[in-house]
């Protein structure tokens, strides 16, 4: 081989080199930072960083959606409590885990299987945890998928083999009994990522993990921060706050402008506490109990603690804020982050985490008499030990932790509401950690119907900031699933008796509906791939929200399969 | 209500009311199976048992005291989870449940 052809196979060779490295960084943060401007692709859960869960395509539209049809399906493997996780899709690629943290990969026009990825787990483990064996989500970037396990890693999967890159030890699930099963969310160069937690007597950590090495930069306490960075143990009292709960586990957003990673934090633990009205000096957890049922803002580059604001001091309901997606938006030239919780309410917030406004999604509530505009209590409802009866909502939340959808042409927030309520006797109870963490509650309780009413979901269309309600549709039992719209005017539903519906987003008015056999729990988006639209829609049954069904509305639910998890995609003809 | 901009301190925290009846339980360490039962198990079997919720109602169970414990120690899979609780602790729930009457 002579100089010239040396050096071309040398160049030939880094070519090879850099053109996989080309590809694998395929989705990086600049093009996250303009998903939107990609229709055709859903790169991130939230679909974007403002967290719209829209999408601009409009092949599929008001006028055609009644001939939609099933275009492919594909059935997961080991579907225990169905699918709750949120497809990606990439250059016609679609990807989506599944429970035991499984990954496919499926060509996005015909649903042919490219790869499938299962994580070796310690099974052992998982048979002991409550909140599994159930995944929520993936991220993509930099030629992988990233994805937290049952048992506390950070996994790389390569995008293009399915071939485990790395994985990263973050949480001692082995002890702490729980891990990872909220999607992770991709920032510049790290991956980002918040532990199961609430009721769990932990501390709830955030992690950012470096994407292409997968060494852990900075991890954040949700239970009282620690020295250095937003050190609030002092809203603790004594050591409740080393089992405190907190936990981010569902993915926050991010704002580029102000380089600013907003997540929501679960409810500290136990759920219900004892201390009634002298909260801040008595009980399991004397304090505000930051930054439990909080929103917090920060550095995506460091973990540091930018700022906060506890939506529920002393959350003694179980409301976590780590349920609702934050979305951005702008008008009349000002930014707004409007994040909906388990309360029922939904606050809105400028781009520094001010409280610009709350409003109420459900009608029953009174946890609180109310919350103002400004965010302050008002006639908390503290409790004792003992029993109480017609707590509003009910534990799994006026509002759940799938995903509404915001859509920009017609200016509306979409969003399930759950009307519904529990009676429970509130016990003393002591963390237990030994031999390894267990839940923490601190109640027995049922789920009841409304004084005078009966329980039912509705989703309606309002305006984000005030609230205004422009339309809504009522549902016998709340759907469980996220929502979809978009710029062909849809607002798509999956509610939990297992049809798929159609909305004309503009005034609600049905379109189109479809039964997909089984509830949805799930997420649902829609791309293109081969030139033509997919709408793409999780279903399966079995989530924590959804297993008191069975015996609290009967009917479909007593007989729906819990182990059973399918993605159905859907096309015109 | 605080909000905004948390200033991060490096100084040990201030000193805080104690938490009460709030030390962790160590295994074999005396216990109440009330306290264990709403910490752990009432998240599923409602009213303390008496009734079905997200999992069976356990009051007037048909399992005997054996498969009981089993289940609670193995759990089954996509219905129930396994614990880690002592043998102390497990003849306790036994007691507890077959003690469960209507309210």
């Amino acid at each position: 081989m002579n100089v010239r052809s040396r050096l071309v196979a040398i160049s030939g060779a880094v070519l090879l080199a850099f053109g996989a490295e080309a590809g694998a960084a395929d989705v990086d943060h600049q093009r996250l930072l303009k998903a939107d401007k990609e229709p055709d692709n859903w790169m991130t859960y939230h679909g974007s960083y403002n967290s719209w869960h829209y999408s601009a395509l409009k092949d599929i539209n008001t006028s055609n959606v009644k001939g939609l049809k099933e275009a492919w399906s594909h059935v997961a493997s080991r579907s225990t409590r169905g699918l709750q996780s949120y497809p990606l899709v990439v250059d016609g690629v679609l990807y989506y885990s599944g429970s035991y943290n499984q990954v496919w990969a499926l060509d996005g026009a015909t649903g042919e299987v490219r790869w499938q990825y299962k994580q070796k787990l310690n099974d052992d483990l998982v048979a002991k945890q409550t909140h599994s064996p159930y995944n929520r989500g993936i991220a993509i970037g930099y030629g992988n998928v990233y994805m937290g396990t049952l048992d506390g890693k950070l996994v790389a999967i390569d995008m293009n083999t399915g071939k485990l890159k790395w994985e990263t030890k973050l949480v001692n699930s082995e002890k702490l009994t729980v891990g990872f099963t909220g999607a992770p969310l991709l920032v510049k160069d790290k991956v980002i990522i918040g532990a199961q937690g609430g009721e769990w007597p932990d501390r709830g950590p955030i992690f950012g993990v470096d994407a292409r090495t997968g060494k852990q930069v900075w991890r954040f306490y949700t239970a009282g921060g620690e020295e250095g960075n937003g050190d609030a143990r002092n809203t603790w009292g004594g050591d409740s706050w080393k089992t405190g709960g907190g936990g981010g586990w569902m993915p926050g957003g991010y704002d580029a402008e102000t380089n600013t990673v907003w997540w929501g934090t679960a409810n500290p633990a136990p759920l219900y506490d004892w201390s009634g009205p002298d909260y801040k000096t008595n009980g399991a957890r004397p304090g505000d109990n930051l930054y439990t049922t909080s929103v917090i803002l920060l550095d995506p580059d460091t973990g540091k603690l930018k700022g906060y604001h506890q939506e529920l001091p002393h959350d003694a309901w179980d409301f976590d804020s780590a349920t609702g997606e934050f979305i951005i938006l702008k008008r009349d030239g000002k930014k707004y982050v409007v994040h909906p919780s388990k309360s029922g309410f939904v606050w809105v917030y400028d781009d520094q985490g001010k409280v610009q406004n709350v409003w109420r999604l459900v009608q029953n509530i009174n946890f609180v008499k109310d919350i103002t505009p400004k965010g302050e209590l008002v006639g908390r409802r503290d409790m004792t030990a003992g029993k109480h009866t017609n707590l509003c909502p009910f534990i799994a939340g006026g509002m759940s932790w799938n995903m509404g959808s915001y859509n920009p042409q017609t200016g509306l927030l979409y969003k399930v509401g759950n009307e519904w309520c529990m009676d429970l006797e509130i016990e003393k109870t002591t963390p237990v950690l030994e031999p390894m963490a267990q839940l923490n509650i601190g109640a027995n309780f049922n789920i009841t119907h409304p004084t005078g009413g009966k329980a039912h979901g509705h989703v309606s269309g309002r305006d984000p900031i005030t609230g205004t309600k422009k339309w809504e549709v009522k549902f016998d039992e709340p759907p469980l699933a996220s929502l979809l719209s978009t710029g062909g005017n849809l607002l798509f539903v999956p509610d939990a008796r297992g049809w798929l519906h159609a909305y004309d987003a503009r005034d609600g008015k049905e379109l189109w509906k479809h039964n997909n056999g089984q509830g949805h729990n799930g997420g649902i988006i829609t791309y293109r791939a081969g030139g033509k639209q997919y709408v793409a829609v999780m279903t399966g049954w079995g989530g924590l929200a959804g297993d008191d069904y069975a015996t609290f509305f009967g009917g479909t639910f007593a007989q729906m399969p819990k182990d059973s998890g399918i993605i159905k995609v859907f096309a015109l003809p | 209500m605080q909000s905004g901009r948390h200033v991060g301190g490096d100084a040990e925290p201030a000193a805080a009311p104690g938490a009460q009846d709030q030390t962790s339980a160590a295994a074999g360490e005396s216990f109440d199976v009330n306290k264990l039962f709403a910490g752990s198990c009432g998240w599923c079997h409602s009213k303390g048992g008496r009734e079905a919720g997200k999992g069976p109602m356990l009051m007037g169970t048909a399992l005997t005291d054996a498969e009981i414990i089993s289940r609670i120690r193995n759990g089954k899979t996509g219905q129930m989870p396994a614990f880690a609780f002592t043998e102390e602790q497990l003849r306790s729930i036994v007691v507890y449940i077959r003690a469960l009457k209507p309210e």
